[in-house]
């Protein structure tokens, strides 16, 4: 009889992500199941407010992707009201948000995903003269010295037998699908503490031009900060000088420790090709270089693949009642309509109708609804979002730059191009992509400094700020990509306020249950045919879903009552 | 020992009523507070990682959180310095699992402040609302009072 595994909760950060999977005889992943077990329901609370204020209360969603919702709000707000931002207020937004991407993705890997690869207590057992040897055959990146890696050993040493393995302390460690040497385990332990420390210069972009962190603050017609070169308070020539020094050390941490890193760890793992799944990828695309409108123009190209088809990029359109719909066959919520005929979100509903289990319990009934996530679908097929669909996309429309990394990646790993369909190809494409948002950054840095100089000052346009010039019923769509995928925010305006508002995030397009015709979401599909050695240690489990940075406080938000704080794992 | 920075953060997520309890009281702080600009208000919101830096970069450190103790009645708790993790395993939002491991980190770099001091209280009620519950409320002038007197007592030197 097959095994039941069931992985609760998931995310080392947010949210709450149940997996239910079954195995065969030889421990092969047969089907999974993925459930969101916490509701939301944020647009139940923006009904009837100001819509300027929306952007303020989106953005307390999520304890990750902090200013992502605020974007999309803003950007649908002024899509409802026909409102043109300044050039200045493009340019910042565009920066912050390649700014957000590439600390969030550098977190990510360090911090959240290469634990699933790297074996912290092995690192206890390394040569440092190794790994010295190894890390300056990879990289010219200076902290690499015998001492350096001798001295984070013993810290590490006292900081074990100290019984304070803390951070650490929920890992399989010594789990045999760990393959990499105890040095290159050493080298990976000193970038993941060097780059929690690096990600907190990152963010003071945030701080200089959204007033504070975390929580930045936006404005619907434009941007909060003024610019002034002569001021002491405005953003002046001090602050942009400090803005460009982060900006290039960020540039050169990203090539000197996470890229070497990636392709190093990945050297050891690539045999290791499970986790692909869908092979249906969808980008909103972002990064405008005009208006949002103008989608033709944005750096990461919008566009929809099916099948792995990488020669036929599908156009995209989020406004189309027919494209981008939530159902709810699997989900717990009531549509009146029926639960299975998928709406789009201008015509979306949020009534919950739990039907589950009472907690705790030790299965769901997958057959029936089993999520609190609603089930997203473009075109009614089931899509992954994230660095991969955005990766997948920009290559197979020709984007330079990305043939050019994915090339390079791809060369020194010796793969092919198939090798992307897959968990590790996932993890590649996220350090692939942090590399070019890092380059995002020094582009949106030099067009701010010339739009500066051409004297343009702007950075809010104050033409429909007052709700005596809005029409008397609207609605507007904004989008962004965020670190995990396309996010959407649909917004209805009647009599100046909220009447509806409806958001898609990226962990519901990757953690969706089934559809209305069985279709798996992109989780469910990329855990089957997955070996597990050992399925009390579900460590592959682990890597496929933290491969798609999964953020379920976005989905659903999380509060537990029981306290459980590590990976639990019961064998049913 | 005196401590010259002092850092004030609220954490907690404003849209889940009592959830929100370290925001309102790091609020209230500020307005009844008139402290030296080296005591610094950080309105934490649900971040974690983000907040490392705010961790590490002072010599004393107060948090405003929403807990939950083992066993608890409806009133302010304190927690300091090497009686944090004895709680944070009973956690129940996801920027406690960000600050227990903060704090790990900021160790494990020997960065930690001389000073961590928790200040929370056990929520009533945790739905989708904005704005904190009567019972709660009630207890918010003596959470800021325990914060003030503690930096009261840090800026002294005693």
């Amino acid at each position: 009889m097959a095994k039941k595994i069931v992985v609760d909760p998931i995310p080392r950060i947010e949210g709450h992500l149940r997996i239910e999977a079954t195995l065969n005889e030889s421990n092969v992943i047969e089907e999974a199941y993925s459930s969101g077990t916490m509701w939301r329901g944020i647009e139940v609370i923006l009904k009837g407010r100001d819509p300027r204020d929306a952007w303020a209360f989106t953005e307390r969603i999520c304890g990750v992707c902090t200013t992502v919702h605020a974007l999309a709000s803003v950007r649908c707000v002024e899509d409802a009201l026909g409102i043109t931002i300044p050039t200045n207020a493009r340019i910042i937004r565009n920066l912050m948000n390649a700014t957000q991407v590439t600390q969030d993705h550098l977190v990510h890997f360090y911090h959240l995903h290469a634990l699933d690869w790297v074996d912290v207590v092995s690192a206890l057992k390394a040569d440092p003269k190794q790994a010295s040897a190894i890390a300056q055959s990879i990289s010219p990146w200076p902290k690499s010295s015998v001492g350096y890696f001798k001295d984070l050993q013993q810290r590490l040493v006292g900081f074990v037998e100290s019984g304070q393995l803390g951070i650490f302390s929920n890992g399989y460690w010594g789990h045999p699908a760990y393959k990499l040497p105890a040095e290159v385990n050493l080298i990976a332990v000193a970038h993941y503490l060097e780059a929690l420390d690096f990600q907190k210069e990152i963010v003071k972009i945030h701080t200089i031009f959204g007033g504070k962190n975390p929580h930045p603050n936006y404005l619907v017609g434009g941007m909060a900060c003024a610019i002034d070169p002569n001021s002491d308070t405005a953003i002046n020539i001090e602050r942009l000088m400090m803005i460009k020094k982060i900006i290039d050390d960020t540039n050169t941490f990203i090539d000197q420790v996470y890229i070497p890193d990636l392709i190093a760890i990945a050297g050891y793992y690539k045999g290791w090709l499970y986790g692909g799944g869908l092979g249906n990828y969808l980008s909103y695309g972002d990064f405008p270089e005009t208006t949002l409108a103008d989608f033709k123009t944005l750096l990461w190209p919008r566009g929809a693949i099916l099948n792995k088809d990488l020669a036929n990029v599908i156009d995209v359109d989020p406004r189309d009642a027919a494209q981008v719909t939530e159902e709810v066959s699997h989900s717990w919520y009531t549509y009146s309509g029926g639960d299975g005929k998928g709406l789009h979100p201008w015509k979306g509903e949020t009534t919950p109708n739990y039907t589950g289990p009472k907690p705790p319990f030790e299965h769901l009934d997958t057959s029936k609804k089993y999520s609190w996530l609603k089930t997203p679908r473009w075109k009614n097929h089931p899509m992954e979002v994230g660095p991969l669909a955005r990766v997948l996309v920009a290559y197979a429309k020709g984007d330079p730059m990305i043939k050019e990394t994915v090339g390079l990646v791809l060369s020194k790993l010796e793969v092919g191009p198939e090798a992307l369909f897959s968990t590790l190809g996932r993890t590649a494409a996220r350090g692939i992509e942090c590399k070019q948002t890092a380059g995002f950054m020094s582009h949106y840095y030099d067009q701010l400094i010339a739009n500066i100089k051409t004297g343009d000052y702007r950075t809010f346009n104050s033409e429909r700020w007052e709700p005596s010039t809005w029409p008397e019923e609207c609605k507007g769509f904004g989008y962004t990509e965020a670190p995990r995928g396309s996010l959407g925010h649909w917004i209805q305006i009647k009599e100046k306020k909220i009447k509806e508002y409806q958001i898609v995030v990226p962990s519901t397009w990757n953690a969706s249950p089934r559809d209305a015709n069985g279709n798996p979401g992109a989780y469910e599909s990329a855990l089957k045919g997955t070996p597990m050695i050992n399925p009390e240690q579900p460590l592959e489990i682990l890597r496929t879903v933290h491969s798609f940075d999964p953020c379920l406080a976005c989905a659903s938000h999380l509060f537990d009552m029981n306290g459980k704080e590590i990976t639990s794992v019961t064998i049913v | 020992m005196k401590f010259n920075t002092i850092n004030v953060i609220g954490l907690g997520n404003i849209l889940y009523g009592d959830e929100g309890f370290g925001v309102a009281a790091l609020n209230r702080f500020r307005e009844v507070s008139s402290f030296p600009e080296t005591v610094c208000c950080i309105d934490g919101g649900t971040q974690g990682i983000a907040l490392l830096d705010y961790i590490e970069s002072c010599d004393a450190v107060i948090i405003f959180d929403a807990l939950i103790p083992l066993d608890y009645d409806r009133q302010v708790y304190v927690y300091r310095n090497d009686e944090l993790p004895t709680f944070i395993h009973r956690k129940m939002s996801s920027h406690q699992m960000g600050l227990s491991e903060m704090l790990g980190i900021a160790r494990l770099q020997g960065r930690i402040p001389p000073q961590i001091v928790l200040i929370g209280v056990p929520p009533k009620e945790l739905e989708l609302n904005i704005g904190l519950s009567p019972e709660v409320s009630l207890l918010l002038p003596e959470a800021v009072q325990q914060a003030q007197t503690l930096v009261e007592g840090w800026l002294a030197g005693s």
